[in-house]
């Protein structure tokens, strides 16, 4: 069975936890508005990507179509603050929810009939690119000329109206990630996690065993397109203008996958470390490529970067960089 | 005679030394080039048009330098992304960028807005329809390209200039629409404006396809099935190709097939990649205006540069971009946002390489003198048919069917 959290932090790693939350929190205070844009995007993918993970990294179920649940997330969140006005905290719980039922009644119809590996994949695909055409059509929400939200540059940040500058934002999402950080440490060492464990490993064994399997996936389901709908409400609010093609499109169901493949599939902290590599690497392509002239060197290195290690480190790079730094966690 | 210094004198001369220094000093300042950013989709899904404004930025660079401008372009790649739009557009201000120009799309022009309106930079928008840009009350962000709803309006109108010109009048047509955010806000405006642009035909059917499809045999037979006299499409590039291989092999021979105003028809690939089937394609667009010097020149430059490429709107729309901020800087004689703000604000440039009236901007940011011409593909080129005063070559419509074409 692959790595996972110990039950308790060991002091060492209490320690390589508490200096990464206090470089982060610290980061935009030393940084310019650009690079905050960028560790903006560091963090939507790390909080996306650790949303995608309980699905499958914890679960074992692949689903290539989470664009789906940011969608619902954003669009839910949005419709209600540009109609209603409704505060986006409310939409964004709003989001959440139409997003778990999608997500479980998606993973309940597929489970029930026995729906599973690329199938069951295929399916979550389908089902992000039949709603991607549906608000192609759903005009109460602009269709496919956009629902753009107003925009308002004030001088100070409005938190409780997701109102104010990236720095705001790059907080908010920095305490996203976090607890989706602990939520993820949290359900590992309970039942659910080890019953998701078991079930990843080994569906069979796991329903010998009595464990009831369809009610815990579809559970995973659930939670994970939860919280990436509520990750799809930020977005919402940070780019103040969606359209069902980029909302939905399939390549932001690839870009989510990425960085916990490239991070570490299944790991607590692979994600946030994809990401990290991810974004900063592409920055650095993107700003390379420009200089040399060179367009879409950035595709290149996705490419050359997954393939590298999916030959190199296939379990991803968190583990091996873990054992590197003496932070090993606990085996069961 | 004796002249004494009077108090007089003294303020004068030395008000007229104040204006003197003053104009010296504006014109070193006006020495300084000023830094413009470009910021368009040079990779990704957009990368084909992309590619074809870059173009004009590469012209940009070599051209307004020798026409007096002190001007410095960076340009980058916004990846068809709006998310890398932004965090570029960070980057370029960062970097000390006075001025943003792009970014050819709707979404990625909407998030390099709100950094320019964050940052107090001006941004001058190449290409983007959505109306919603200009409507969130930006103060930097001003548009050198019609709003759909501009396009809509303009496009339908030529449809009876062309009619009056050949003294052909369809008495049906049949609509087919991309399903996309430019398709279906073109087919919102033609709805809402056919009942007032007193056409003579009616639209007997309606088709709308998935831009990503990869066959529309299904929808040009339907297309076919509602004999209509006319096709009007609102296509995008790849769509509208097999559209167009469809309607050859199912010999669909309407009158003629004319857009209102979508991208497609006038671009190289299509000519490329149909040849003498793209030819009386018509599109009813803004487009460079052939009896300009200004875009004489422009398109010479272009046909130099890059020969065997056609130059469209694309290029002209995101050459003109770099022109307003090279004149806005002139005028200002400053870098100073508000500065540059205020002489956007009264732009008024007369030697143009689209077809229009003078560069103006309304108060939301807006240039609302863009006059959409006809364009007919013509011998593999896009050609201006009409208005007259501005035609090359005279309209052909109806068009000669599949089998008749050399």
């Amino acid at each position: 069975m692959r790595a996972m959290a110990a039950r308790d932090l060991s002091p060492r790693r209490a320690a390589a936890l508490g200096l990464f939350v206090a470089v982060m929190l610290l980061l935009p205070l030393l940084v310019n508005a650009y690079i905050v844009s960028v560790l903006v995007v560091v963090l939507f993918s790390a909080y996306f990507g650790q949303s995608w993970n309980i699905m499958t990294g914890f679960a074992g179920q692949l689903s290539l179509g989470h664009a789906l649940y940011v969608g619902l997330g954003a669009y839910t969140s949005a419709a209600l603050f540009v109609h209603f006005g409704l505060l986006p905290w409310l939409g964004m719980l709003a989001g959440m929810a139409v997003a778990a039922l999608a997500g479980g009644a998606i993973a309940a119809l597929s489970f029930r009939f026995r729906v599973g590996g690329v199938y069951f994949a295929l399916l979550t695909i389908a089902f992000a690119e039949f709603t991607r055409i549906l608000f192609d059509h759903f005009g109460w929400v602009g269709a496919t000329e956009g629902l753009f939200l107003p925009v308002a540059n004030l001088a100070h940040d409005d938190p409780l109206r997701l109102r104010g500058s990236p720095r705001m934002f790059y907080y908010l999402l920095l305490a996203l990630s976090l607890a989706a950080l602990a939520l993820s440490h949290h359900l590992l060492n309970r039942r659910v996690g080890y019953y998701w464990q078991a079930i990843r490993e080994d569906e069979e064994a796991a329903r010998a065993l009595g464990i009831d399997v369809f009610r815990y996936k579809v559970a995973a389901m659930a939670l994970s397109a939860a919280m990436t709908a509520l990750g799809g409400g930020v977005l919402a609010f940070y780019d103040n203008n969606l359209y069902p093609d980029t909302v939905f499109a399939m390549s932001r169901s690839i870009e989510i996958i990425t960085a916990p493949i490239i991070g570490g599939l299944g790991t607590l902290f692979g994600p946030v470390l994809g990401a990290v590599l991810l974004t900063g690497l592409g920055e650095i392509m993107t700003n390379l490529s420009n200089a040399a002239e060179i367009s879409g060197l950035k595709q290149w290195f996705y490419g050359a970067a997954l393939l590298a290690i999916v030959a190199l480190q296939p379990s991803g790079l968190w583990p091996w960089l873990r054992r590197r730094l003496g932070l090993e966690e606990g085996r069961r | 005679m004796r002249h004494t210094l009077t108090r007089r004198d003294f303020g004068l001369g030395a008000t007229a030394s104040g204006a003197l220094l003053a104009g010296t000093g504006r014109a070193r300042a006006a020495i300084r080039p000023i830094k413009l950013g470009s910021l368009l989709p040079r990779s990704g899904y957009e990368a084909p048009i992309g590619q074809s404004c870059q173009r004009a930025v590469e012209l940009a660079k070599k051209m307004l330098p020798e026409m007096g401008h002190a001007i410095e372009i960076v340009d980058v790649d916004t990846e068809s992304k709006p998310e890398v739009a932004r965090t570029q557009a960070e980057k370029l201000i960062r970097e000390g960028v006075e001025m943003l120009v792009g970014a050819f799309d709707s979404g990625q022009s909407f998030a390099i807005a709100q950094v320019a309106e964050q940052h107090g930079i001006p941004f001058v928008i190449n290409i983007a329809a959505d109306p919603a840009i200009t409507e969130q009350g930006f103060k930097y962000v001003f548009r050198n390209f019609p709003t759909s709803v501009m396009l809509g309006t303009q496009g339908l109108a030529r449809f009876n200039d062309l009619f009056t010109a050949t003294g052909a009048s369809p008495k049906t047509a049949v609509l087919m629409v991309v399903n996309d955010t430019f398709g279906q806000t073109m087919l919102r405006g033609i709805h809402a404006l056919m009942p007032k642009a007193n056409l003579p035909f009616e639209i007997v059917d309606t088709i709308s396809y998935d831009p990503q499809a990869k066959d529309l045999s299904i929808e040009v037979a339907k297309a076919k099935a509602a004999k209509a006299d006319l096709l009007m499409a609102v296509t995008r590039l790849t769509d509208v190709i097999l559209i167009v291989r469809e309607m050859v092999k199912q010999r669909y021979e309407p009158m003629g097939i004319i857009s209102p105003g979508s991208p497609g028809m006038y671009q190289t690939q299509f000519v490329k990649v149909l040849g003498k089937y793209a030819d009386y394609a018509i599109t009813n667009i803004p487009w460079l205006d052939p009896k300009q010097a200004f875009a004489h020149r422009f398109e010479a430059a272009f046909n130099q540069a890059y020969p065997g490429e056609v130059c469209t709107l694309d290029a002209g729309f995101t050459f003109e971009g770099f022109v307003i901020c090279a004149d806005a800087y002139k005028r200002a004689g400053s870098t100073r946002p508000q500065a540059l703000v205020e002489a956007l604000k009264a732009t008024n440039i007369k030697e143009r390489v689209m077809i229009g009236g003078p560069i103006t901007f309304d108060a939301k940011g807006q240039n609302v003198n863009l006059p959409s011409a006809v364009v007919q593909i013509r011998g593999g080129k896009p050609i201006v048919v009409l208005p007259a005063e501005n035609a090359e070559l005279a309209p052909i419509f109806p068009v000669p069917g599949w089998s008749q074409r050399g």
